[in-house]
């Protein structure tokens, strides 16, 4: 798949993440194994998105608030970990730079919102045409978008230096990626139930979750 | 009054999707909610070029809601313009909606439908579904309720006009976040034996009793200690991968 055609992708999954319709096609867990699937390993897409998809997943976007801009960071993550051949290191490898991804990208949509606001100065007082107001709205989206597509872009370039030459030494290290990912993963959990819940009743029903899953995975392992 | 017609009210929804398209730190969502109401304007004031230019200008004050909440404040306020409303009024009408469709919209889906929906789908691939399934489950559940909660807001914000606020307070859609705590920590909870086995069972030298007690023991830590968790996770994963893209460069 060609580098530029998915940089608009993810421009088009940068809007989706708060632009446009907010679908959440945008979530690691959808974009990741799509934009894997276009490059040919959909499977190591997936599990690298799961794991951002965790780690992002106590990141609420209330108010101002700034998560990471998973639609590109979701991009970058897919095409490390189908460009470094799958397996734990590329897993952890993948996830590891969306979140990087992920966390510039959020910068650039500051960058963007306070570039926004200097427009928006006299905006509630004065009197202003549909057409003018509609041109606006149209270029902040557009900003938006070129934004993303250049950032997935960039992370593209960025992984194509990154897999030349990895790959063939990785399993000796998978024992200490999956651990990395595991404890991450589970860490990031927790967190997130707590971000979105708290209480007593929440530590029961969570427990009692647990407990039957726990068995259920137990015995089919 | 000038009535809703299909037409205007699917230009009212459908450019309510960009409501955030021009999100800035100065007006927030405002832009966005007079691209919203434009239609509406546009019947009422077709003939009045200047008061139309003025209450466009108006609408692109500050404004801020929850995106799939925003149809409400939408047609609630298209409905006070169709009639003949005071803009002062208006004004205070649309500041007094910020703080109960953000506080609602915020709990139900950012904090509850999302990551229900998402850790649904997690659950199902973690299980064994192939990722089509797990992605389209998240994707049809999610949609199916943001749109039914967008028409819905719509709905009401029409029929209640300047009473939103008391339909939206009496709603049952008010309960709806504390009835879905449960069903989240069940489902958060069921998602962590899986993932602990399909990221570290395969691989690891201890048994599955053993990495499923350790991942436990690191939900329980970043349940106490979310902020402190919460970085080491996110650092963690950062940091880790580029040791090991370090380490693939240079050792091996």
């Amino acid at each position: 798949m060609n580098y530029l055609a998915l940089a608009l992708i993810g421009g088009l999954l940068g809007l989706d993440t708060v632009s446009c319709a907010q679908t959440m096609i945008s979530r690691p867990i959808v974009a990741a194994p799509l934009a894997g699937l276009l490059l040919g390993d959909p499977a190591s897409g997936m599990y690298a998105g799961v794991l951002l998809e965790i780690v992002s997943l106590y990141q609420l976007p209330i108010g101002a608030h700034l998560g990471w801009d998973t639609g590109p960071a979701a991009v970058a993550a897919a095409a490390l970990a189908a460009g470094s051949g799958g397996g734990s290191v590329a897993l952890l490898m993948g996830a590891g730079f969306g979140a990087l991804v992920g966390w510039v990208g959020s910068w650039t949509v500051h960058v963007m919102r306070r570039a926004g606001a200097g427009f928006a100065a006299n905006a509630g007082r004065d009197p202003m045409t549909p057409g003018s107001l509609t041109v606006r709205h149209f270029a902040a989206m557009a900003v938006d978008f070129f934004r993303a597509a250049i950032l997935t872009l960039a992370a593209l370039v960025a992984v194509t230096w990154l897999t030349s030459g990895v790959g063939e030494a990785a399993a000796a290290a998978s024992g200490a990626a999956a651990t990395v990912a595991l404890v991450c993963a589970s860490l990031a959990l927790g967190v997130g139930v707590r971000s979105m819940a708290g209480g007593r009743s929440v530590v029961v029903a969570f427990g009692v979750g647990f407990a039957f899953s726990a068995l259920v995975s137990i015995w089919f392992h | 009054m000038v009535p809703l017609s299909r037409t205007t009210s699917l230009k009212l929804l459908l450019r309510s999707l960009t409501i955030q398209g021009s999100w800035n730190y100065r007006t927030l969502q405002g832009t966005g909610f007079a691209f919203s109401i434009i239609p509406m304007l546009l019947r009422l004031y077709r003939d009045h070029p200047s008061e139309l230019e003025r209450s466009v200008g108006r609408h692109s004050g500050f404004f801020n809601a929850n995106p799939y909440l925003s149809t409400m404040a939408v047609s609630a306020v298209a409905r006070m313009e169709a009639e003949g409303a005071e803009a002062e009024q208006i004004e205070r009408f649309k500041s007094a909606l910020v703080s109960p469709l953000g506080s609602l919209g915020d709990r139900l889906i950012w904090a509850r439908w999302r990551p229900l929906c998402l850790l649904l789908a997690l659950l199902v691939f973690v299980l064994g579904a192939p990722w089509w399934v797990a992605s389209g489950l998240f994707l049809a559940l999610y949609n199916a309720a943001q749109i039914a909660l967008r028409l819905w807001g719509l709905r009401l914000g029409w029929k209640e006009g300047r009473g939103v606020s008391r339909a939206l307070l009496g709603s049952p859609l008010r309960r709806l976040p504390d009835r879905l705590t449960i069903p989240l920590s069940l489902v958060a909870g069921a998602v962590l034996p899986p993932l602990a086995l399909a990221f570290g069972g395969t691989t690891s030298s201890a048994g599955p009793l053993i990495v499923i007690a350790v991942a436990l023991a690191l939900a329980a830590a970043g349940y106490l200690r979310p902020v402190i968790a919460g970085r080491l996770a996110a650092v963690g994963l950062i940091l880790g991968s580029l040791v090991f893209v370090a380490l693939e460069k240079t050792l091996w």
